[in-house]
């Protein structure tokens, strides 16, 4: 993984004087706090409900047992003894005091890490996919192209106050494990032996997002090399920063311009601003050299991996006690997943329990404990996914099975990786000062009701997306279902989508019709998992089936028994 | 306006200086430069009012004399008025560039465009609503003039530049730290 030189130490080193300047002057009243609040923005601390919530980057997702450890002291010095890992592989502190956090960025960049740019109207934390560099369907490891991007993008001056944030995905996998059309910019990597001599090349997706108006990114440049990708996205947001709108908070995202101006025209407006800068010989030193690319790459060498031979799932089903058989049969179907080497697997460790906390949260115990599993059995290194969920990376399969009962120990090991209880949720109205409505008791709801794993896994991949409010943290759009808070006269209502699709397929999903209370929401899922389930073709997914289907048969079993929509049936909050 | 601005060359050390430069906006007039403040004599004008006036005789007889510069709004397309801005090469002192609010990065841009693409090399003056956290992106980007709203303590500003002694990517004063490693 990629080691910080003296130019990546010094940087976050100084960031931490800056930014304990500013607090200073925040604290001393010689900042107002209207202008404080974008820089603090930009260290990721924002103001929320209740406290002070830091959002700390994990640049691409990947983490190493030492840091997790710090985040784990952190935890425990300056928070409540948790934290909680987000959509976009971030790490947030919910209970931090505004005195503390140049000292808690301090204790980060000990172990180079760092909160900046994961929040404000700049270039945010670069996300990738969870699998990077271990994936068997990987035509491209993408790490090195997140970590010179990253650099790049950190404290890029000219897009330090953009019209509003800007998301970069980046994914060199057959299959899209990053929802690469619903960021901002999209960067598909590539290698093509009749491209660009078979060199890494980026594919560029524009204007996707998710919000109030979903949408997915358009192909605005194909076959782009890897060492132009500064100047092209240079042009790029000179463009948006130039021409977006800053009139209107909920119209100043890329998507809009981007759907403004049709994809055609914005990629024509970019290529000619990046034709003057590609040209001129001055601005070529932006174009990425091999040099730095040895330099960055270095760090994403293959670890020492042993020369295994491929266990069938067969073979490690043997060595486990008869009792216990099915319960681990079941984890390997669903929290393994294959590896490019042999005799290796990649392991989910599942941060959705049923009921019990919220997804994607984790306690300092836990992170310590699983920072020694990293140590143990996958060369000290994990990743966060985009579901909220920690990964080893590198495990020998020999292993699995002991690493199985570790994780069962810290309650990690929950065989409901894509199953319906595997819910990707936003904080919501207990934290975050945006929402409309709470998102972790409708999960904890939902889990409580669907808590008969049997079940869970008749029914297969179904994934469950809960946003509080438009802003869609929860990216409820992409759910197979989603559930989505709003406000009614100052009420808590929850808005059902269905058919929404991450990865290859993707598709934003519907809204099924008029929204309901909370209370009823447990039987609504009821209701749309009973009509699956009656009409599913043998094995068939989800989301097959309701594309099949269509919604008429879910909706009218939704709403059958359920949102009756007075206050008199209906009303509750699920506490 | 500030009676004294940051004058940051790109080869220089920032210092606090007497700021010669009065902004007009461009409104009230009656087809010329109003009469200026007592003790100023130069003028930036806004673009918009360059564009109409540029030819009167007056207006000539000051660019002359180094009296007039121009100030970009931040939603002025300076791209699209190329002819008059490579003229205005030869013609103004000063170009500014104005922040309508410290959080709307536009004359960033606008800034790296007069210096990327139009090869300025004159001053180029941050003006409007300048804050001293905003001063480092702008003397990166291609400012090397700040004209600070007043409320701000200019020896906190001065300390800004010095924060930073590596960077990630290319500036318009230095190529990045990054680059230069093996």
């Amino acid at each position: 993984m990629y080691k910080y030189d003296h130019i990546d130490q010094t940087l976050v080193d100084q960031r931490v004087i800056q930014f304990r300047d500013q607090v200073e002057r925040r604290l001393n009243g010689t900042l107002a706090e209207e202008e404080f609040r974008p820089l603090r923005l930009q260290n990721g601390l924002y103001h929320q409900r209740h406290a002070y919530m830091l959002r700390v980057a994990i640049p691409y997702g990947l983490l190493s047992a030492k840091q997790l450890r710090t985040l784990a002291f952190i935890a425990d010095k300056y928070d409540r003894g948790y934290g909680h890992f987000t959509t976009r592989q971030n790490i947030q502190f919910n209970w931090v005091e505004l005195e503390q956090t140049p000292d808690i960025l301090a204790e980060l960049a000990k172990v180079e890490m760092h909160a900046i740019q994961t929040s404000g109207n700049c270039i945010r934390n670069i996300t990738s996919d969870a699998f990077a560099g271990v994936a068997a369907d990987e035509y491209v490891d993408p790490r090195p192209v997140c970590e010179l991007l990253r650099q790049w993008s950190t404290l890029h001056p000219e897009f330090a106050h953009l019209p509003r944030k800007f998301k970069f995905a980046i994914n060199g996998a057959k299959e899209d494990r990053t929802v690469l059309l619903c960021h901002d910019v999209g960067i598909e990597l590539k290698k093509n032996p009749n491209i660009n001599n078979g060199e890494l090349t980026a594919n560029i997706y524009a204007g996707g997002g998710m919000g109030r108006t979903p949408i997915f990114g358009s192909l605005i440049k194909q076959d782009l090399p890897w060492q132009v990708l500064p100047s092209y996205l240079t042009a790029l947001l000179r463009v948006y920063n130039r021409f977006g709108r800053r009139d209107n908070l909920y119209k100043a995202r890329i998507k809009i311009l981007v759907k403004a101006l049709g994809p055609e025209e914005f990629a024509r407006q970019v290529e000619g601003e990046w034709v003057q800068l590609h040209n001129e010989e001055i601005q070529s030193k932006d174009n990425f050299t091999q040099a730095e690319w040895g330099r960055v790459a270095k760090h994403f060498t293959k670890p020492a991996y042993q020369k295994l031979t491929v266990v069938s799932n067969e073979a490690i089903l043997a060595t486990t006690p008869e009792a216990e058989r099915a319960a681990f049969a079941r984890w390997l179907e669903r929290n393994v997943k294959p590896h490019q080497v042999p005799g290796y697997a990649s392991v989910i460790l599942s941060l959705k329990p049923h009921g019990k906390v919220a997804p994607g949260d984790a306690t300092s115990a836990q992170m310590n404990a699983i920072a020694d599993l990293a140590d143990q059995y996958s060369f000290g290194e994990l990743r966060v996914t985009h579901e909220q969920n920690l990964v080893l990376a590198d495990v020998e399969q020999s292993k699995l099975q002991e690493l199985w009962q570790a994780a069962k120990q810290q309650h990690v090991a929950i065989p409901n990786i894509g199953l319906l209880t595997d819910i990707i949720a936003c904080p919501g109205g207990d934290f975050c000062s945006l929402a409309n409505a709470k998102s972790l008791p409708i999960a904890k709801a939902i889990q409580e009701r669907f808590d008969d794993l049997d079940y869970l896994f008749d029914l297969g991949d179904i994934s469950l997306n809960i946003s509080g409010c438009i802003n869609s943290c929860g990216h409820h759009h992409v759910g197979n279902i989603g559930v989505l808070g709003v406000d009614k006269d100052g009420e808590e209502w929850y808005q059902i989508t269905l058919g929404g699709d991450q990865g290859n397929d993707a598709s934003i999903g519907k809204v099924i019709g008029p929204s309901f209370y909370a209370n009823e929401i447990p039987d609504v899922m009821t209701s749309i998992i009973n009509t699956f389930v009656q009409h599913r073709a043998a094995d068939e997914p989800f989301i097959d089936a309701y594309r099949r289907l269509g919604v008429a048969p879910f909706k009218e079993a939704a709403y059958k028994n359920n949102g009756k929509h007075s206050k008199e049936s209906g009303k509750g909050a699920i506490v | 306006m500030n009676q004294q601005i940051i004058y940051f060359p790109k080869d220089g050390k920032p210092t606090v200086v007497a700021n010669e430069w009065q902004i007009w906006d461009g409104e009230h007039d009656e087809g010329g430069i109003p009469d200026l403040e007592h003790g100023f004599h130069k003028v930036l004008v806004p673009f918009h009012w360059w564009i109409t006036h540029h030819k009167n005789p007056d207006v000539l007889d000051r660019v002359s004399k180094g009296e007039i510069g121009i100030w970009f709004a931040a939603d002025d397309d300076i791209l699209k008025h190329e002819d008059l801005i490579e003229t205005g090469k030869t013609l103004w002192p000063v170009i500014g560039a104005h922040f309508p609010i410290f959080r709307d990065g536009r004359s960033f841009s606008t800034a790296a465009l007069l210096r990327d693409r139009f090869e300025w090399q004159g001053e180029v003056r941050a003006i409007g609503d300048v804050l001293i956290d905003q001063l480092l992106q702008g003397a990166r980007v291609g400012f090397d003039a700040f004209e600070l709203r007043p409320d701000q303590n200019l020896n906190v500003a001065l300390k800004q530049f010095d924060l930073f002694s590596v960077t990630t990517q290319n500036s318009w004063r230095v190529q990045r730290s990054t680059q230069e490693v093996n």
